[in-house]
């Protein structure tokens, strides 16, 4: 030091020096904080984001004994809600499709908080309204709400569907809404035309069934149908089996089209269609129609037999 | 008598060059480092200052979370509702997606669709605020009826979001 004060010839390189170290340690010290809090907010965004997707995942609620009622466009919703799940729920949305009219309403005024393990009875006057134009309490509704997470919550046919749904399948067909096409041949991309809603269909022309079929499986899995689905007829009083079939068959935009596969998603009426075929065999009689459905609900085999109309052949 | 030192200090000019020389240098070595300290703290705020935008940025991000409650298809239109279920305001609907969900061929693109309430009123700052529920009309879109397509929303912040839908 004695030195360096008589002879100040490396005085500069040490102020040098010292300064370096200072810039250097400020600058390091500076950014390792500001990266520090940083990453701190990020991975703190992080766990609430993660928080959010669990509690999201974790809702649990049941939406059950549904009942339409009402007509000229106004339906009238009532239900039981069961909030299942140790966390509040928010219901803001009522989402009701009718699947006979193609359109669907909404009501997103509900603001419905349920504490966990609450249950409310939206009956009477508590009934949620919503206005589909053309709908009727007679109708095929689909319909779910939509919490405040995002979650979308089927409301559940009562008990009864349920039951029938477990004794004779899973899925359900629309009787009203069977109805047939004629067209000129069986080939793909032939125009389907108009459809006729009648129980009578001429025996000399290619005709393309079509039902409604929903899938109300009790453990709300996917159907996903085969190319082994058929509708058949036949006739009774023959001496030997006389029978027409119609393949399961895919229309798109209207036209035919070669048939890959079919799903019947829970709870959302789905048009099939069946043909196109002439029933040449059953011409003169009056025969039953049965839909053979064969496919796979979840990864499992899935058969059911639903016998369903009766149609004259002329 | 100082008179007398500083005429002497001018005749023997042989230590006044040493301390002149060690002045200057030790200025010049101040001077530089205070340079180089402010370049340097310029430098490295500039980078921190990237870097927030950058992390606010991956952060508002994460907050984002758009729900599909639902998506119809009629004739030529595709109707598309959303609930923004995420923890942050103005979510801008970007891009918009539609390709085949069996093989992943695109179909087409939408740019910055308007955004409009469930009222059929247009949003006027066209973002979905915390909780809000708004939808957007895609149109024209020729799509085959019974067959399975994916519709992905990039939002302006760059998040995405899918869902499948039957058309």
């Amino acid at each position: 030091m004695r030195k360096l004060i008589v002879n100040a010839k490396g005085f500069s390189s040490v102020i040098g020096t010292t300064f370096m170290v200072l810039v250097m340690l400020i600058l390091a010290s500076s950014v390792f904080l500001w990266t520090l809090s940083q990453n701190t907010e990020y991975f703190q965004t992080v766990k609430e984001k993660n928080q959010l997707e669990v509690d999201r995942l974790n809702e649990r609620l049941s939406a059950e004994n549904v009942t339409y009622t009402g007509s000229g466009g106004k339906i009238s919703i009532e239900i039981d809600v069961r909030n299942a799940c140790p966390l509040f729920v928010n219901l803001t949305t009522l989402w009701v499709f009718d699947a006979n009219v193609g359109n669907y309403g909404i009501n997103d005024t509900l603001n419905i908080g349920l504490k966990p393990g609450e249950t409310l009875s939206l009956r009477g006057s508590k009934a949620i309204n919503v206005i589909i134009n053309g709908s009727d309490a007679s109708h095929i509704f689909n319909s779910w709400f939509i919490t405040a997470r995002g979650n979308a919550i089927p409301l559940k046919e009562n008990i009864i569907v349920a039951q029938v749904a477990q004794g004779i399948g899973s899925i359900a067909m629309d009787l009203k809404q069977f109805r047939y096409y004629i067209v000129q041949n069986n080939n793909d991309g032939t125009d389907i035309g108009t459809p006729y809603y009648s129980f009578t269909l001429d025996g000399n022309k290619y005709t393309l069934l079509c039902v409604t079929l929903v899938n109300l499986d009790p453990s709300h899995q996917t159907i996903n149908l085969t190319k082994y689905s058929y509708i058949w007829a036949v006739t009774p009083f023959a001496e030997t089996l006389k029978s027409d079939t119609w393949a399961i068959r895919k229309v798109v935009n209207n036209k035919l089209a070669s048939f890959d596969f079919q799903i019947l998603e829970y709870g959302k009426p789905t048009t099939v269609y069946f043909g196109a075929t002439q029933a040449s065999r059953s011409q003169g009689n009056v025969v039953p129609l049965f839909i053979l459905l064969f496919g796979k609900i979840g990864n499992a085999d899935y058969g059911q037999n639903i016998p369903f109309i009766a149609i004259h052949v002329t | 008598m100082n008179l007398k030192k500083v005429r002497k200090l001018l005749h023997e000019r042989c230590a006044i060059s040493a301390v002149i020389s060690n002045v200057i240098l030790a200025g010049a070595v101040i001077t530089v480092s205070f340079v180089v300290l402010f370049w340097a703290q310029y430098r490295s705020s500039a980078y921190n200052e990237q870097y927030s935008e950058a992390v606010n940025a991956d952060i508002a991000k994460l907050k984002e979370r758009l729900a599909f409650e639902y998506v119809f298809y009629d004739k030529a239109n595709l109707t598309v509702y959303l609930l923004n279920c995420g923890t942050i305001d103005n979510v801008t609907v970007q891009t918009v997606y539609i390709y085949f969900s069996s093989n992943g061929t695109l179909v087409k693109v939408f740019s910055s669709p308007t955004l409009k309430q469930f009222n059929d009123a247009q949003i006027a700052d066209q973002d979905l605020d915390e909780g809000e529920e708004g939808y957007f009309v895609l149109s024209p879109l020729s799509l085959e009826t019974g067959v399975s397509y994916s519709v992905r929303v990039i939002t302006g912040r760059g998040s995405k979001f899918d869902y499948t839908f039957i058309a």
